[in-house]
């Protein structure tokens, strides 16, 4: 009881001082926040972002259709109808349908009544879709060749609205035998969405030539663009930060190699080369990774940054296992962090992510999984230094389990690690299991190519901003200092420069996911991105090009929402420049 | 460092990253998928066209890969891609049965002419709005500019071309908003291609024009046409201004399209740059000397604030060639961006090669002529 009474003071004093502390964490965020809060266009682009990503989230509730609706089998949440052909905004047309009758009495399919329904499909016949329709008026009537006839001569019957009336003039007259065209306006109950007024049961967009929802279209655009744009930019960040930090902070001959194979990059145009990828990837239909691979790979990345420690401390050959320490033990909370970002990402954008986890279902994975369990226990058993030194066996298992140090295992991960595994895996991959493989993405489509293609021409430019950063914060005192009292490499890449750094990198992350979504509807615009019918904007504008002249508004909105969600990125990134900018923060 | 000893450096630091790019465009053509030697003989691959030695027939396809020696290993055949390059000699387009040189010394100059006078109009008007936006710090004119500036960087630059055709364009019927600006009927610029289409060249026109090839600029091609030539022209087209003015015209919406996000990204960096040199104690001095303060800021200022901005121009040249695959694309341009893109849709990969190279030349060479250009102006970099 006397102890606890002396030390109060000084814990009173830390308790003091923490409280500063978090203080003033919290007054330099709203720091930031007010710096942020001054420029008018950053809160612009602040609000254009947040409001294309609710867009995105709750497109389900906002959208009146589904845009794969004439794709997917019949389901009742999308049986609705439009006309199939180009309608303008808000006009009344987008209620209309256009119908062909028979009219010749000899032929099989010829009735005097005829059902209303809709002759909407798309592709090839299996995926067919039809619903009768409810007819509130006639617009007009006309035959094959397209001259109009007297309306008069198709009625509505009285008792059901779905069924249309022929008139014996209509089928008595041999020169309408082709066949005519009816066009009636229909009750469009479905049409008419929570969020419209009124009155307003009509397409506000549009439809396009297929006859789809322009609006729905858009807004389910969002969805495709905004996971495009998040993800491609994610990867970019984590691969050119890297790939970068390795080229700035070890500098000589594997800086020199790193940035050569960047001016390669660079010396290609990025969409000539994102199209060209996109191409060799055509008939890769599924991703997946031979299984040895799949075991090298990871273990290969761990052997990395194990040499490296080991190249940096080799004078003390004694200390070695003692300084191998483990950058996975001590940032796995990042990871899991990440970890967690992808998988509501997942669950965000829907489409494409959920295949990503299904890996787990494959067998492949699961004898990856139990293989690298047994990597890991082979690694603590063969390569600790301390079992070579003392297998005079005096002593026996209790002596060879003293040895071990079960608190870091990743610490045993060294060159001799990797030999062992090396032919661990090479024996594995030749013991009869050729045929099995990872399932990385079950359904590799053209999304994912362009995603894969954006990816694969966009680390460069990270990588070189990242090396950068390093060089320059490299040179710091602190850095010096940090080195001085022996840190080695990794803490002082992930402790010292990286979080000196990474202002500049979130700057380019944010300008990215807009350039990425650029870069994404070009690349569908020509016909090397999205599969068609996909509510993509690139896409949309693209298989809008044969109309634009004559219906205009079928490009005007899905460029509007690109230049919209592009322009609000790009502001919310100059906003956040002038917020690290240390100029501004006095 | 001498300038001199700087060019050498830079030159030879070309060789490994030209070497890289023929290994990544070699890569890539065979990668893509599709076989050349079934691409070629098209329906006609089972044909027996001739019989070896010992009578064994040779179908079309089995011609095809010997002819193009496929069956060689990937690197003998990738020492023999390299000396041909090196030979001129860059294959035999699978889809325009003609020489790849051919196609490509056709293809860029269109491209070419078409980038350098986007940037010859999005400079100077970059130029001078990020100078007049930095001279008016966070004042209405600053705003406002900057945030177009940043809208037309944002702006889908196919989409942008489309819109540009049906405000700006003939044959829209609705003549846009070009009718009551500029009187005109029916819009005031034409809506695609390089010429007329009531103007078409002769038979076997081109070469006729120009003995010599031309250089197939065509802004510089017409002031050379001579005067009996001219003659057999439309009347519309009878002299070398009418030429010269129809090629222009041609040019004008593809090169706003191209350079509007030029001339955005540039007042961006200019007035950044400007900023930053406005703070300089020599800036002081000069206003503290009483000079008036345009003198300052143009003659002294500007001096220096434009240096960085020469670093920007070879990315901004590679930046307008890939933005003239989506140009060429919307106004029917047969550059080099539209090669690129019929010979990928086409998997002609022997073009896409060359049109890989020849971009990656032209953006490497105009690198470097920046980066001796910057030496010079600044020999500061000189002696890093």
């Amino acid at each position: 009881m006397r102890d606890w009474d002396e030390g109060k003071e000084d814990r009173d004093e830390s308790l003091r001082r923490l409280r500063e502390a978090l203080s003033q964490s919290r007054s330099d965020l709203s720091r930031s926040w007010a710096i942020y809060r001054r420029s008018l266009l950053a809160m612009l682009g602040l609000f254009m972002v947040i409001s294309v990503s609710l867009v995105a989230i709750f497109a389900e509730y906002i959208a009146v259709e589904h845009p794969y609706r004439n794709l997917l089998d019949t389901e009742d949440k999308w049986s609705i109808d439009y006309e199939p052909r180009r309608a303008e905004p808000f006009s009344e047309e987008c209620d209309w349908h256009e119908q062909k009758i028979t009219t010749n009495p000899n032929s099989p399919l010829f009735s005097e009544i005829v059902v209303a329904e809709s002759d909407d499909k798309v592709g090839d016949d299996s995926r067919f879709y039809r619903d009768t329709l409810s007819v509130i008026q006639i617009i007009k009537l006309e035959d094959f060749q397209g001259y109009d006839l007297n309306s008069s001569l198709i009625s509505i019957n009285s008792s059901n609205s779905s069924l249309l009336v022929l008139s014996p003039e209509l089928y008595g007259n041999t020169s309408l035998y082709s066949g005519v065209w009816v066009t009636y306006e229909f009750d469009n109950e479905a049409m008419h969405h929570w969020w419209l007024p009124d009155g307003y049961d009509v397409c506000i967009f549009g439809t396009n030539d297929q006859g789809h929802d322009m609006f729905s279209k858009v807004v389910y655009g969002a969805k495709v663009s905004l996971k495009i744009g998040i993800t491609v930019a994610t990867l970019t960040v984590i691969i050119g930060t890297i790939v970068g930090s390795i080229s700035g902070y070890f500098g000589g001959r594997v800086d020199e190699v790193i940035m050569r194979i960047c001016d390669i990059f660079f010396a290609v145009p990025g969409l000539i080369l994102a199209m060209a990828f996109v191409a060799a990837m055509n008939q890769i239909t599924s991703l997946t990774i031979p299984i040895w691979l799949g075991i090298l790979f990871p273990i290969f990345v761990l052997a990395a940054f194990s040499n490296t420690y080991l190249s940096s401390t080799v004078s003390d050959d004694d200390q070695v296992s003692e300084q191998v320490m483990s950058l996975l033990m001590r940032y796995r909370g990042v990871l899991l962090a990440l970890f967690s970002f992808f998988f509501f990402m997942g669950w965000m954008p829907g489409a494409s992510w959920p295949d990503f986890f299904e890996i787990s279902e494959s067998r492949g994975w699961r004898a990856f999984a139990a293989l690298g369990i047994l990597a890991v226990l082979g690694a603590i058993i063969i390569a600790d230094r301390r079992f070579f030194l003392n297998t005079s066996f005096e002593g026996g298992l209790d002596r060879i389990k003293d040895s071990f140090d079960w608190t870091n295992p990743w610490r045993y991960l060294t060159f001799r690690t990797l030999a062992v595994f090396v032919s661990l895996a090479l024996l594995f991959s030749f013991s009869g299991n050729e045929g099995e493989e990872i399932v990385l993405i079950k359904d590799f489509d053209r999304l994912w190519k362009v995603q894969a293609a954006l990816i694969f021409t966009g680390w460069p430019g990270y990588a070189r901003l990242i090396r950068g950063q390093v060089l320059y914060v490299k040179e710091m005192t602190f850095v010096e200092a940090a080195r001085s009292v022996g840190a080695r490499p990794g803490r002082i890449m992930f402790r010292h420069i990286l979080p000196n750094a990474w202002a500049p990198l979130l700057v380019a992350f944010t300008l990215d996911i807009g350039g990425t979504i650029l870069s994404a509807s070009g690349l569908s615009f020509l016909g090397l991105g999205a599969d068609a019918y996909t509510a993509e904007w690139g896409l949309m504008i693209s298989e809008s090009r044969r109309y634009f002249l004559l219906s205009p508004h079928l490009m005007l909105y899905p460029g509007l929402a690109i230049a919209v969600t592009v322009l609000g990125f790009n502001l919310l990134g100059d906003g956040i420049r002038d917020v690290v900018d240390p100029k501004n923060r006095r | 460092m001498k300038l001199h000893e700087f060019v050498v450096r830079r030159l030879l630091l070309l060789i490994p990253v030209m070497i890289g790019v023929a290994i990544f465009t070699f890569a890539i053509a065979h990668i893509i998928p599709g076989d050349p030697a079934a691409i070629q003989c098209g329906d006609k691959c089972g044909l027996v066209v001739d019989y070896t030695e010992d009578g064994e027939p040779i179908t079309a396809y089995e011609e095809n890969r010997i002819r193009l020696k496929m069956d060689d290993p990937v690197l003998v055949q990738f020492d023999r891609y390299i000396r041909d390059l090196a030979a001129g000699d860059w294959g035999e387009s699978l889809l325009y049965h003609r020489p790849v040189v051919d196609v490509v010394k056709d293809a860029a100059p269109i491209t070419l002419e078409m980038s350098f006078l986007a940037l010859f109009i999005a400079y100077p008007l970059g130029i001078f709005l990020g100078i007049v936006s930095a001279v008016r710090q966070d004042r209405m004119f600053d705003h406002i500019s900057r945030f177009f500036a940043i809208a037309f960087v944002s702006l889908p630059i196919f989409w942008f071309a489309m819109m540009l055709q049906l405000f700006l364009a003939t044959g829209t019927e609705n003549g846009g908003i070009c009718d009551p600006i500029f009187g005109t009927e029916g819009g005031c610029f034409p809506i695609y291609g390089r010429h007329d289409p009531s103007f078409t060249y002769p038979e076997d026109g081109y070469a006729w024009f120009y003995p010599a090839g031309g250089t197939g600029f065509h802004l510089v091609d017409s002031w050379f046409v001579t005067d009996d030539k001219l003659t057999s022209l439309p009347e519309e087209f009878g002299s070398n201004w009418l030429l010269f003015k129809d090629t222009l015209l041609h040019l004008a919406l593809p090169c706003a399209a191209l350079g509007i996000a030029s001339a955005g990204s540039l007042l961006r960096y200019m007035r950044a740059s400007l900023l930053e040199v406005l703070n300089e104690d020599y800036v002081r001095t000069a206003r503290a000397k009483g000079l008036s303060e345009w003198r300052v800021v143009i003659v002294h200022a500007c001096r220096n604030a434009l240096i960085p901005i020469v670093t920007i121009l070879g990315f901004s040249i590679g930046g307008a060639i890939g933005g003239a695959v989506l140009t060429e694309t919307v106004f029917a341009f047969n550059g080099m961006g539209r090669v690129a893109v019929t010979s990928i849709q086409y998997l002609d990969f022997v073009v896409i090669m060359g049109v890989t190279l020849i971009t990656s030349v032209i953006f490497l060479l105009s690198n470097l002529i920046v980066d001796i250009t910057y030496a010079i102006i600044d020999p500061r970099v000189r002696l890093e």
